[in-house]
């Protein structure tokens, strides 16, 4: 049998003949079932579902009742200016709180990094808004900035910073801008501890090299800190972004979508597409779309920076 | 001999498994699942735990199993289950829509059965709003009647007699802003994203004779009916121009509104009984200083709303009659008076007049009193709970947020809800 | 030397301002958590009490099965990390030393089954658990929450064991032990960090999820914590101290858990992810 071309050259060499007469078929076959509980545990868990919703897409769904629409539930959704909003807003929350979360995560880590004093004990203070479930800690939120009597009013009343009391959530402007802080909170934590990591494996020659050639902070972190974290910055950014703009638990909680459609991203139009509307064909379809939104992204992302996943650098 | 002894043994112990089995499946008990989203409610808790204790007592064989969810994912757990085809048997759900999407049963031949001294106890316009295509699918179970509710001390320290509350609008607008201070106000626009929003905007709109919809629910006539348009900018007018209402309405729901009145923070509140019992409980400080009036209207003889919560069987229930018996059990004259005064919830029946708990508490008599002329909600339609939670909350908070452009805001929500009535 | 002392000086006050931000609502949650309920509407807020007590953590877990539904989430997590943990490890074996080429397609087909919303799967998943008769069951959310946690298990482990040499396995299998074998006695307890870290990731995951609990189970006495706390929001009332004590509760074992292993998740990212 002829050589697969996916078994490197040096697998081949020698090992088969040592255990006599072990045809690729064999050694091929254990890989499978080393591959193969995650494979099926997919399928049957995840892959189901999914078809399930695509077909769920093409129907209209009356209850229990359904009948076979076609395409008509993608084009209803499509020329409804509801979902173009809610893309828009989605797209703006997103890139906002994935900027933030990567510069933000990025500074905290090269803030800590260099400490040495209670080094642990910071780390996890700070990882600690990802450890709480994102609806707590939307809930925690909801509550300081409950207008009449949350906490963060009376601070910034006490500061100065305010005349009289804010309605956080209640303007929309406001609601979009409390919502991106919230999840700044929530997600820059899993970053930084990346970027953390990253930091650690550069190796200190590459730092003494440029300083010895005089560069100054600034030009070390351009030449020294960034190339060799990109790799990172690639998966980090991508996890990101698929994570926020599927995101529901925060804005769920704490807006709704409000006021008046402000913060109503992708996730929150399916969920009262679905469960408050009813309509759960042009929900599947809402979906489907988002889905393939994101596809798209990750393809483009992943070609522009032109990272390759197999190898670093 | 052998053979005919092993035949033997295998016929006998086949007989004695399937006696076995049955026997078995006639001792397991019948569960039945409940699911309504009060179950959590710390002030009811007490009630629905003795009515299941008593009815398992009586009925042994069934137990009732509740199904305790917070209120707001209440909807959507029972959707996921209906779909399905698990759904609790008893329910407390937005009918019309439920019924429409074929998620409850029919419940007319249980209906018929019922004795009539039973069946007397219920209006037939309350029964009529259990009703979806002239079939009966929810026995009414309690509700709420709102009225303007008033705090006696804040009323007397503005000057104002509370014997005598504001009748129409220009006497209420009077009243609100002698109530409001510099940390109180008179009253709160509630502008929140939860149907509490509709009903009080509804209240307002018939308050000053107009219509928010055609009589066969297939138009929308926020904007079309001029009557109607000038109560929504009245109404939110309070806020938005009179400042007598507490800021921040597009986040004001019923839990915001409440705390508000409980730390005396707003003068009076558009709620229903039930609202006394959660600001006495938030608040106790605030015990027995709430009194009632009708909201101020400028037409004779306008309606308030009250909200229905019916009991319902889902149409995946296996074990409907024994469903039945529980809901009846729990429509009993006992415990209709048992939630009436622990939680204040609205008995739906009309035959506890002399019942000495209710007749021995003068605000419930006042709310039975202005409960007279009610129309019932939610409004008959498959589609009002996105209606009344997503597109008319989306129009209020517009509408708060650029004032200019209310006329604007509710022609549009009319066309919008009229496309989507039609369309149902 | 003085630049280098003021240098220092400015990062630890931005770590501090940082830390405070961080920190805050955590201390607020505490803080209102010991408030007795006339406390929790007081304007100006109080920052610190003299009528702090323990009083709403004993309602909570008296009042409600708490106790019970730490052991639910203990279990489904539990649970979940045992098996995300074992099928990536193996999987991400499989790719490594046999299908290298295959792994960044898996990689991808694994996002891309993170991509669908999971509004969308709720009800699919429903039914497919309940034709199973697995509803009310710690099996149906140990399932749903190890396919949320499989894909970055998966992409850390194939980081992580691409890092191990060949000739490791091939030096064990020389010495007549089958793949099975050199994996699970040799590779594993090299890749030990990794593993700590996908455990504690995975387990992160399976003890904050909270949509798929509330519909899968409908037995109170199977709720986990998540669909516990939020049963204490009641439209009618929600008693804020009682809550955040919940709250509490409920973040308490994440946070422990996490300080003892802390050290392991940054090793094994820094040599698992990284290196890629």
């Amino acid at each position: 049998m002829a050589a697969s071309p996916e078994q490197p050259a040096h697998a081949t060499a020698g090992r088969g003949t040592r255990r006599g007469a072990t045809p690729w078929t064999r050694r091929r076959r254990v890989g499978y079932a080393f591959v193969a509980p995650v494979f099926l545990f997919l399928c049957a868990v995840v892959v189901f579902p999914l078809l399930h919703a695509f077909w769920t897409s093409l129907h209209r769904v009356r209850g229990l009742a359904s009948t076979f629409v076609g395409a008509q539930n993608y084009v209803r959704v499509l020329t409804d200016d509801a979902f173009w909003h809610s893309l828009a807003v989605s797209l703006e929350f997103t890139g906002t709180c994935v900027a933030l979360h990567m510069t933000i995560g990025l500074g905290l880590a090269l803030l800590l990094d260099q400490l040495r004093f209670a080094r642990t004990a910071l780390r996890i203070a700070f990882l600690t808004p990802w450890m709480v479930a994102p609806a707590i800690g939307a809930t925690i939120w909801l509550w300081m900035l409950e207008p009449q009597f949350g906490v963060v009013n009376y601070l910034l009343q006490a500061a100065g910073v305010i005349a009289a009391p804010l309605a956080w959530l209640g303007v929309p402007s406001l609601a979009f801008a409390s919502v991106v802080a919230v999840d700044v909170w929530r997600g820059t934590p899993f970053v930084m501890l990346l970027m953390l990591a990253g930091l650690q494996t550069i190796p200190r020659e590459q730092y003494e090299a440029a300083a010895i050639d005089g560069a100054s902070a600034g030009q070390r972190f351009r030449y020294v800190t960034l190339p060799n974290l990109r790799y990172l910055l690639v998966v980090a950014s991508t996890l990101d972004v698929i994570n926020t703009i599927r995101h529901y638990d925060t804005i769920g909680v704490m807006t709704a979508g409000g006021p008046a459609g402000a913060t109503e991203v992708l996730p929150v139009l399916l969920f009262n597409t679905a469960f408050r509307g009813n309509r759960f064909g042009e929900a599947a379809a809402i979906g489907v779309l988002l889905m393939l939104i994101v596809l798209v992204f990750a393809i483009f992302h992943i070609r522009f920076t032109r990272a390759d996943l197999e190898n670093a650098r | 001999m052998r053979t005919f002894a092993r035949h033997i043994a295998m016929l006998v112990t086949t007989v004695g498994g399937c006696i076995g089995a049955v026997m078995a499946a006639a001792q397991q008990p019948i569960v039945l699942q409940w699911q309504t989203a009060n179950l959590t409610e710390s002030q009811y808790e007490p009630v629905w735990k003795a009515t299941i204790a008593e009815f398992e007592a009586a009925n042994p064989g069934i137990k009732v199993e509740p199904v305790l969810v917070a209120r707001k994912d209440h909807w959507t757990k029972f959707v996921a289950a209906a779909q399905a085809k698990k759904a609790p048997c008893i329910v407390s759900v937005d009918l019309a829509t439920a019924a429409y999407n074929g998620y409850l049963l029919p419940l007319d031949k249980y209906w018929q059965a019922e004795p009539a001294e039973f069946r007397r106890a219920w209006n037939p316009d309350l029964l009529s709003a259990s009703k979806w295509q002239g079939q009966l699918y929810g026995l009414p179970i309690w509700g709420g009647i709102y009225a303007e509710i008033y705090n006696r001390d804040m009323v007397a320290k503005a000057g104002l007699d509370e014997r005598k509350p504001p009748k129409t609008w220009d006497e209420y607008l009077a009243w609100a802003k002698k109530l409001t201070a510099g940390d109180h106000w008179a009253t709160t626009v509630l502008g929140g994203k939860t149907d509490t929003t509709t009903r009080v905007l509804l209240m307002w709109i018939w308050s000053n004779g107009g219509e928010a919809f055609n009589a066969d629910m297939t138009e929308a006539t926020f904007a079309k009916n001029p009557k109607s348009l000038e109560a929504i900018k009245f109404y939110l007018g309070l806020s938005t121009k009179q400042n007598v209402a507490a800021p921040a309405p597009t986040t004001t729901n019923y839990l915001e509104q409440t705390n508000l009145y409980a730390q005396e923070k707003i003068a009076s509140m558009r709620n229903a009984y039930w609202a006394i019992a959660k600001v006495d409980g938030d608040n106790p400080a605030i015990k027995g200083k709430s009194f009632v009036a009708p909201g101020p209207a400028n037409i004779d003889n306008a309606p308030t709303l009250a909200v229905v919560t019916a009991s319902s069987i889902a149409s995946s229930c296996p074990n409907p009659d024994a469903a039945w018996k529980f809901i009846r059990f729990d429509a009993g004259k006992k415990w209709a008076v048992q939630r009436a005064k622990v939680a204040n919830w609205m008995p739906m029946r009309n035959d506890l007049a002399d019942e000495p708990e209710i007749k021995a508490d003068p605000l419930l008599l006042q709310f039975v009193r202005i409960g007279q002329n009610a129309r019932s909600y939610p409004l008959p339609s498959p589609i009002w709970a996105e209606i009344a939670a997503n597109d008319i909350v989306d129009a209020v908070q517009r509408a708060l947020l650029a004032p200019d452009k209310t006329d604007e805001i509710f022609r549009d929500l009319d066309a919008r809800l009229t496309k989507k009535l039609r369309g149902v | 030397m003085k630049a280098r002392r003021g240098y220092d000086r400015a990062r630890w006050a931005l770590t501090i301002a940082a830390l405070l931000l961080v920190a805050f609502p955590f201390y607020w949650m505490i803080n209102t958590s010991l408030k007795p309920a006339s406390e929790i509407f007081l304007s100006p807020p109080t920052f610190v009490s003299a009528h702090w007590s323990l009083d709403a953590y004993a309602t909570v877990l008296t009042k409600r099965p708490v106790g019970r539904y730490f052991v639910n989430s203990l279990v489904v997590a539990l649970g979940t990390t045992l098996i995300s943990v074992t099928l990536a490890a193996l999987a991400a074996y499989g790719f490594t030393r046999f299908f290298p080429r295959g792994a960044t397609p898996f990689i991808v087909f694994l996002l891309f089954t993170k991509m669908l919303p999971e509004t969308l799967l709720i009800v699919p998943y429903f039914e497919l658990m309940s034709d199973l008769g697995l509803l009310n069951t710690y099996a149906a959310l140990i399932l749903a929450y190890s396919s949320f946690a499989l894909p970055f298990a998966v992409w850390m482990l194939i980081g992580f064991f691409r890092s191990i040499p060949r000739d490791i396995d091939e030096a064990a299998m020389i010495d007549g032990a089958s793949y099975l074998q050199a994996f699970c006695r040799v590779i594993l307890p090299l890749a030990r960090p990794g593993l700590v870290a996908v455990a504690l990731f995975t387990f992160l995951i399976a003890w904050n999820s909270y949509l798929w609990a509330l519909v899968l189970t409908t037995d109170s006495s199977m709720y986990v914590l998540s669909v516990g706390v939020a049963n204490m929001v009641g439209e009618y009332r929600v008693q804020w101290n009682e809550l955040m004590a919940a709250a509490v509760i409920a973040a308490l074992p994440v946070m422990v858990l996490y300080s003892l292993l802390e050290r392991h998740l940054v090793d094994a990212i820094t040599s698992g992810a990284v290196k890629g």
